[in-house]
């Protein structure tokens, strides 16, 4: 019996050996899936597991003036900042536990973290920008507890040597926002990155930015380093050699003072320009940490426009200043001779319609000289009649007026010179009788009033190619040349030349000359020892009020001018908006920067550096 | 009648083949248990761990002399005294990872409940083998048996300490199915385990919500993972399927010496093994030497010279059975996560003293296979 009962016992343990073979298949056959057929996965998530890429912003290239002056520099800043990825708390609970230390709510933590949502986890969003050392020492104090979800990351930020000095032609950075990002290189650019908004910091990004570095480092399950891994060191961005000068922008923007103004000055034959003032300005600064939002709109509701670029960025009537591409355009043309004479009378009856002179009871007999130094309409509108609209315009754009000077930086205005066929099509939608040209418009057109506008820097741009004899440069702050000393493939277009004869240039000039030396309306602006020419202009302001001053009725002053008057170095465009005369109120702002050019030239003005002076490479 | 403690002759007859296994088993803990806690300047596991895999030898060879007979005799001391062990084990303990399973002595703390799974086999193994039937088991036998095993692990539940409760269920359940169950008994306890834990599991997630099931599950294992149950398992994957065919080299496993894997040294060994060691040394190698030690045991069972050491052996291979199958499905995500060790290679000395006693027991069966 025992025997028996052994035996069923044994053959039940037979069945034993099957479960245990098949439950050891099953289990190989698991480790197959994971080892073999599924490993490059999971080799994959343990090297994400253990290596941590951590970013080394590059230093921004610093902007200098054409003596190497800084104007703006970097300066070390620190950010709170949030990693989403292996986060082990709860946005909220990370609110709860720093918020009050930050003076932030969880509200103003989330608005943050939602921007940057879409983006990789890894990348660390910024809680708190530019914070200070108290910050910096809660943040630490708790780094225990916050491990990698919370820390202090370094960010250089920018440095406004100069305040709102040529602020409108540097610009400012600020963290790039959400739609940028879409537009650009995702492996250049990245959320939390400052990146130049508006003027040369925007214009030249890539070429201040640099090259961003990066550590690969090894961490264990606490996110501590264990080791370095692998890195490629940060490259600095390129300093930007503008051409502005820094002593020019200083007297330019001192002479505009308080009023809303600009001024523009620029090396004909370079191209260079030397001063690019907009008046009212801002302090950049207050962009290199994120501006309050309260700021912000405060600035943006500023009845003045301030974040406007006057110089390129509108366009106005040029008044009288139109009356020197009037009087080069009659000269080639041939429907003025410099020995023609016009009695001027204080108005005349061209085509039906009387047109004044500003002079009430007229300059008398008047020849172009007279014409120019004493601001004739009455003899303009004769050159206009005989010119016509159509060889008006043709001169006009050939010389530079009505079209982008394209000019490093972006937004450029365009201007207008009108024609009949642009008045047609602008009011396309009109009745056939306001789509018509009139004679009437033409003699407007001839004094700068009417539907003619110029940007400030197409008429110091168009001036200086006239008397450079008909020669264009293309305007920049950066030059070309010197970028492409820095190995960047920068466009480097040839001068445009019109022809135009000597002798219009000299006599032109020569009437410019008059304006500012011989009792003309442009007498403030000159300089002893310094041939200055110019010409002022006062445009008339049709539509009032642009803002709320009792002063809005007022016309702009314009002063246009360049020195020495036989071949110029530098043309100046001073332009004060509803400033009155352009004697009286622009063409001080041309002589201060025309004299501190003189002085700088002679050696009578000492150069001020408030800043460093850069070491550059030679 | 023989003699009762032969220590003199522990050499004859003695399955060095089958301690051999084990020992390699061992040694493979053993060298892993270093590669985990070789960066934790204070840590002396490996040196605990290798004075237990000692005392194991030293107690396996004890338990191998004693002729099981008179084991079985004393059996029933032995059991009541267990019992008292557990009752006394949550009055005495310390909570370790939310239960009151260990009894500091001394240096070390062990855990009765591991090594009471031995004293309970050979109490099962009694009775069972005391019935002398050639039929199936009547419902009262199956009651009696269950009781038997039942109690000691009511206590433990107790404690509680779900895992190491559910590992005496193979006691039974061998045991049982070994004496004979009728086939329809067998196929409705089947049918049960696949309608009921599917439904069970449909009413967990409908009706329970997130907290309750959070709670009830922490209930069943206080030693869950607090950071969300799917972070062991998933490290674990990570660890073992970068592994690969042959491995990241011993020592050199990134997810195990950078701390990724939580309890490496413990429940979850066996990862380490596969990080590596790789597929072909690490995992078929230790799978192998497993599959060696069992079915060589199962052949011992065959041969033994009664039905109890039959029903002995029968025990403790189905404890290791089910520890390992456990523990190796559950460091690939197969099973849940309980706190199994693997035995011979988890770190813990009740472990491992558990499991040479369990082989000492089987030797000693073998040993005594003819009838002198």
């Amino acid at each position: 019996m025992r025997r028996e009962e052994l035996t069923v016992l044994r053959s039940r343990v037979n069945v034993g050996l099957y479960i245990v073979a098949a439950a050891l298949m099953f289990l190989v056959a698991g480790f197959w899936h994971f080892q073999i057929a599924q490993s490059s996965r999971f080799v994959e998530l343990a090297d994400k597991n253990r290596f941590k890429q951590i970013q080394i912003v590059a230093q921004r290239g610093r902007i200098l003036d054409r003596e190497n002056r800084v104007l703006v520099d970097n300066r070390p800043s620190y950010n709170v900042v949030y990693v989403r990825e292996g986060a082990r708390h709860s946005l909220e609970e990370i609110a709860a536990f720093v918020g009050p230390g930050l003076g932030m709510t969880y509200e103003e933590m989330k608005e943050r973290v939602d921007k940057s949502k879409n983006e990789p986890k890894f990348r660390p969003i910024i809680l708190k920008e530019d914070v200070d050392v108290k910050d910096i020492a809660f943040i630490n104090a708790r780094k225990l507890e916050l491990r990698d979800e919370v820390f202090v990351d370094y960010q250089p930020r920018r440095k406004y040597l100069e305040g709102e000095l040529a602020v409108h032609a540097i610009g400012y950075t600020g963290e790039i926002t959400t739609e940028e990002l879409k537009n650009k290189d995702p492996k250049v650019y990245r959320s939390g990155d400052q990146i130049g908004k508006v003027g040369l910091e925007q214009r030249y990004d890539s070429i201040l930015r640099g090259k961003d570095g990066y550590r690969v480092v090894v961490v264990d399950n606490d996110q501590r380093e264990v080791q370095q891994f692998g890195h490629e060191d940060p490259v600095g961005g390129n300093d930007l050699h503008t051409t502005l000068d820094l002593d020019l922008q200083r007297a330019a923007e001192a002479a505009l003072g308080d009023q809303v103004g600009a001024a523009v000055a620029l090396n004909p034959s370079t191209g260079d320009i030397l001063v690019m003032a907009s008046k009212p300005g801002f302090d950049p600064n207050l962009f290199a940490t994120r501006i309050s939002a309260s700021a912000y709109q405060e600035l943006q509701r500023d009845p003045r426009k301030v974040f406007r670029n006057r110089v390129i960025q509108d366009h106005y009537a040029p008044g009288s200043v139109f009356k020197i591409f009037m009087a080069a355009a009659g000269l080639e043309a041939g429907v003025l001779d410099p020995l023609d004479h016009v009695n001027c009378t204080g108005s005349v009856t061209i085509d039906g319609v009387t047109k004044a002179c500003w002079k009430a009871g007229g300059h008398g007999t008047v020849g172009l000289y007279e014409a120019i130094v004493n601001s004739c309409n009455v003899f303009f509108y004769n050159v206009g009649k005989k010119l016509e609209i159509t060889r008006i315009a043709d001169f006009a754009k050939q010389m530079g007026l009505g079209s982008k000077t394209n000019i490093d930086l972006f937004g450029e205005d365009a201007g207008l010179i009108p024609t009949p066929d642009w008045k047609a099509h602008a009011y396309r939608t009109r009745s056939k009788a306001e789509q018509k040209w009139y004679g009437s418009e033409t003699i407007d057109v001839s004094i700068g009033q009417g539907a003619v506008s110029v940007t400030i820097l197409q008429a110091a741009w168009a001036m200086g190619g006239f008397a450079s004899g008909g020669r264009l440069v293309q305007p920049h702050l950066v030059d070309p040349t010197s970028l492409d000393k820095d190995g960047f493939v920068v466009e480097n277009p040839k001068p445009r030349n019109y022809p135009i004869r000597a002798s219009t240039v000299d006599i032109v000039s020569k009437g410019m000359w008059g304006v500012v030396n011989e009792g003309g309306t442009g007498t403030r602006a000159s300089v002893d020892g310094f041939d200055v020419a110019g010409k002022t202009g006062t445009a008339q302001v049709v539509g009032k009020k642009s803002y709320g001053k009792a002063e809005d009725s007022e016309d702009h002053a314009w002063f246009v001018g360049f020195a020495p008057y036989r071949n110029p170095e530098i043309v100046v465009a001073a332009f004060v908006e509803h400033g009155g005369h352009g004697g009286t109120a622009a063409a001080p702002v041309a002589h201060a920067i025309f004299d501190t050019y003189y002085r700088k030239k002679t050696g009578q003005f000492g150069s001020q550096a408030s800043g460093p002076i850069a070491q550059v490479k030679p | 009648m023989p003699a009762p403690f032969e220590a003199r002759n522990i050499g004859k007859d003695f399955d060095w083949a089958l301690f051999a296994a084990a020992l390699a088993l061992a040694l493979i803990g053993l060298t892993e248990i270093y590669s985990a806690t070789m960066n934790l300047p204070s840590d002396v596991s490996f040196m605990k761990q290798a004075i237990f895999v000692g005392a194991g030898i030293a107690l396996m060879f004890i338990v191998a002399s004693v002729d099981y007979h008179s084991i079985s005799e004393h059996i029933p001391w032995l059991y009541l005294g267990s019992l008292a062990v557990l009752i006394y084990t949550p009055l005495a303990a310390r909570k370790i990872a939310g239960a009151r399973s260990w009894i500091d002595l001394g240096p070390v703390s062990i855990q009765p409940s591991e090594m009471i799974k031995m004293v309970v086999i050979v109490a099962m193994a009694r009775y069972l083998s005391d019935l002398h039937i050639k039929g199936y088991l009547t419902f009262n036998q199956i009651l009696k048996a269950g009781v038997i095993c039942g109690v000691p692990m009511g206590l433990i539940l107790l404690q509680p300490d779900m895992g190491t409760a559910l590992s005496y269920l193979p006691i039974l359940g061998v045991g049982l199915l070994v004496r004979g169950l009728r086939p329809a008994l067998i196929v409705s306890v089947i049918l049960i385990v696949v309608l009921v834990v599917p439904v069970s599991a449909f009413l967990m997630s409908d009706y329970l919500k997130a907290h309750q099931k959070e709670r009830l599950l922490t209930f069943i294992d206080p030693s869950r993972d607090p950071h969300g149950q799917g972070y062991q398992v998933q490290q674990s994957k990570i660890a073992i399927g970068s592994g690969g065919l042959l491995g990241k080299g011993i020592f050199k496993g990134s997810q195990n010496q950078l701390g990724f894997l939580p309890a490496r040294h413990t429940d979850f060994i066996f990862s380490v093994v596969g990080e590596e060691l790789g597929f072909v040394r690490g995992i078929l190698g230790t799978l192998g030497l497993f599959a060696f030690v069992l079915f060589r045991s199962l052949h011992n069972a065959q041969t033994a010279r009664d039905s109890l050491g039959l029903f002995i052996i029968m025990g403790v291979v189905g404890v290791y059975f089910f520890h390992m199958v456990v523990n190796v499905a559950m460091v690939i995500g197969f099973f849940p996560v309980v706190g199994i060790p693997l035995p011979f290679l988890s770190y813990g000395g009740s472990s491992i003293l558990t499991a040479f006693i369990g082989l000492g027991l089987i030797i000693n069966v073998r040993r005594r296979r003819y009838v002198n």
